[in-house]
């Protein structure tokens, strides 16, 4: 059962509010808990917070520190390169012939290989953290299917908001926070 | 003219194409054919084109080997060189050459005819770094483009390039662009051309001119030089591409000549060009010119240059700024007077003024209850997205022009300030202010419309629209819709 808590309310906290209809997992026994708003669009009490951080203390205190640190230190490197690639496509697009959105997505492809086996490494610490590669692989696959906004879209999971959400993941996993990180210039 | 006895799917681009020539050999195809016409340097070159059945790529490719064949001879003997073959060896490019271009339909495999005498012949006539580079370029770019390893052979590699040409125009990508975008099949063109090499040596490189700045709309020559290197090494970002007054320096004579034929190009088009260019030992080379894509303000710059100068009329005008344009060009507002709060970095351009929310929870309650919103955040998590969503424009404390945050508002179209400095937060909250995603500057107190005010090029616009529609009434987007409507 925690593990199916920690899993709902780490998704509904990262993604702020979510249509009720979209979770799976244990939502009414959370909403009966007091854990989640009950209502249509799901959002996190302010007790649903503070089991959250129990939740992921306890997840954190079975990792070790130091394998934690250097799978957040190697995201960081692929980190430093897609988001960098994010943005130009972005301030580009708009100017972005056949030959651009290839470059783009086979740059991206490269990256996102070297962004595989450091989530292999983070589901070796905690399990639920492999489910990650396959949402950053649909959202690359239906971007090169044609539809670019899988790249940056929010509120879907377009690559961005995967990667957003895995980099979250991976400061909380090295026991991190992004105000810590952002002063270091890793989190902004 | 067609090549080889009773073919009709090769086309040699020379001046001259008919009709039906110029419409089977694609855009790309096209364009070299114009820019032979005009005398300019261009690599010899020729299409292979076929109406399209049902069947597989590598069958159509089967049918039209013949013709691939036919037309490498003919380039052999243009340039004095054999495919394949030492003393000196013949490479191509391979690429396709739609009527639209798409994504995903971009194969393009260069270096195409390499194998181990080939490289010693490379070495033998230019140097052997150069070769050795040619054949790893070759190698990384057959991989990234047919997905499996190089053959060995030159035939097998050609055989390879055109298959993966082929095949890329019925991929599940590219079908599912055209149905998007409602286009036909129609033919296939897959353009061959014998290579120029922009990594020859140090009075080598390769880069694009715009004939006009497609930012700004200047009326000035503006580009991308990378010396040393391939077309490849530009579009993939591998490597920083220097000012094309880089090229001007080191290559004066070479500059000039690109820079006239592009006044040529343009003219010929009756638009500013967008013009790729390999430069070998010194030599210029043209491989393609098409149409710039250009911003909005650079839209309206532009279309009344070419006015000024003859090159279009007053509906010519008209047309060249679309509706789209036009509203961005008039969504203009002005930032409040007075020294700014903060300073940062301009994430997302555009203006905007609201209420400071320093949580996303309280930017999305105070939205709900129709206020405008500014969320200024230290830095930002992802379950703030809903909270910039929320608002009219983004402040962060921390954080670069492509953080998280500039990355979300860039999307959403949301004026952004990043990178204010730590403690900003606090300072902000509760207090009406303006984001100026233009200038990267927050300012205290609520920002102004000026949609009155019209710059002297919007009023040249206006003008010009009111005499093409003199008995229409309503605001300039509606003169110019009529307008529009009324051309001939």
């Amino acid at each position: 059962m925690s593990a199916d808590e920690l899993a709902l309310l780490q998704t509904v906290r990262l993604k702020g509010r979510v249509a009720r209809a979209e979770l799976t997992g244990p939502v009414d026994e959370c909403v009966a808990a007091g854990s989640l708003v009950d209502a249509p669009m799901v959002r996190l009490t302010d007790a649903g917070r503070s089991t959250l951080a129990e939740l992921l203390a306890a997840e954190r205190a079975t990792v070790d520190r130091d394998a934690a640190d250097r799978v957040y230190d190697r995201f960081l490197l692929v980190n430093a390169a897609v988001k960098p690639l994010i943005s130009q496509w972005q301030l580009t697009r708009d100017a972005a012939g056949p030959d651009e959105v290839t470059a783009v997505l086979d740059q991206l492809a490269e990256l996102h290989r070297q962004v595989l086996p450091v989530i292999g490494e983070a589901s070796g610490l905690v399990e639920r953290l492999g489910s990650y590669a396959d949402r950053l692989d649909a959202a690359l696959r239906r971007a090169r299917d044609g539809d670019m906004s899988w790249l940056t879209r929010p509120m879907v999971d377009s690559y961005h908001t995967v990667w957003f959400e895995l980099h979250e993941e991976l400061i909380g996993l090295a026991g991190r926070t992004r105000a810590t990180e952002a002063e270091s210039g890793s989190g902004g | 003219m067609t090549i080889g006895a009773g073919s009709r799917h090769a086309v040699l681009l020379d001046d001259g194409l008919d009709d039906a020539a110029r419409r089977a050999v694609g855009g790309k195809g096209r364009a070299v054919s114009e820019m032979v016409a005009l005398g300019l340097p261009v690599p010899p070159a020729f299409c292979v084109t076929s109406e399209w059945s049902d069947e597989t790529p590598s069958e159509l490719v089967d049918r039209l080997w013949q013709d691939v064949l036919g037309g490498l001879k003919l380039l052999e003997e243009r340039t004095g060189r054999v495919f394949g073959a030492g003393p000196r060896p013949l490479l191509l490019s391979v690429r396709s050459s739609g009527v639209t271009s798409m994504p995903g339909m971009l194969e393009t495999v260069l270096n195409v005819g390499v194998d181990d005498a080939v490289v010693t012949a490379l070495g033998e006539e230019y140097s052997v770094a150069f070769a050795e580079d040619t054949r790893e370029r070759f190698r990384r770019g057959y991989r990234r483009a047919v997905g499996a390893d190089a053959p060995d052979g030159p035939l097998a590699q050609l055989r390879g390039a055109v298959d993966a040409v082929a095949s890329s125009w019925s991929s599940a990508r590219v079908d599912a662009y055209r149905a998007h975008r409602g286009i036909e099949r129609g033919g296939i063109a897959i353009l061959l051309q014998a290579m120029v090499f922009g990594n020859l040596d140090a009075r080598s490189g390769t880069g694009v001119l715009f004939t006009r700045d497609p930012t700004t709309g200047a009326s000035a020559p503006f580009g991308e030089w990378l010396p040393a290197a391939q077309g490849d090494d530009v579009v993939s970002g591998t490597s920083d591409c220097e000012p094309l007054s880089a090229m001007r320096t080191s290559l004066p004579d070479v500059y000039d000549e690109l820079i006239a034929a592009g006044v040529r190009l343009e003219l010929l088009g009756g638009d500013v060009q967008d013009v790729e260019f390999t430069v070998e030992a010194g030599k210029l080379w043209l491989l393609q010119s098409r149409v710039a894509q250009r911003s909005p303000h650079a839209a309206l710059r532009l279309a009344l240059a070419f006015r000024d100068e003859g090159l279009v009329d007053d509906a010519g005008v008209i047309d060249r700024v679309t509706p789209e344009q036009l509203a961005t060009i008039l969504a203009v507002r002005s930032a409040p007077a007075g020294p700014p709060l903060a300073t940062g970095v301009a994430a997302c351009p555009g203006i905007a003024s609201g209420l400071v929310c320093t949580t996303s929870d309280d930017a999305i309650a105070a939205a709900d209850e129709g206020r405008d919103v500014i969320l200024v955040r230290p830095t930002t998590s992802p379950d703030d997205v809903a909270g910039i969503m929320a608002a009219n424009g983004v402040v962060t404390e921390v954080g670069g022009a492509s953080s998280h945050a500039a990355i979300v508002a860039r999307e959403l179209g949301i004026p952004a300030v990043v990178g204010c400095g730590v403690g900003l937060t606090a300072s902000l909250a509760g207090q009406v202010i303006t984001v100026d995603g233009d200038a990267g500057e927050v300012r205290l107190g609520e920002s102004a419309s000026t949609v009155s005010m019209l710059s002297p090029e919007l009023s040249r616009f206006a003008d010009i629209v009111r005499a093409a529609v003199p008995d229409a009434v309503g605001d300039l987007p509606a003169l110019h819709l009529a307008a529009r409507a009324a051309r001939p």
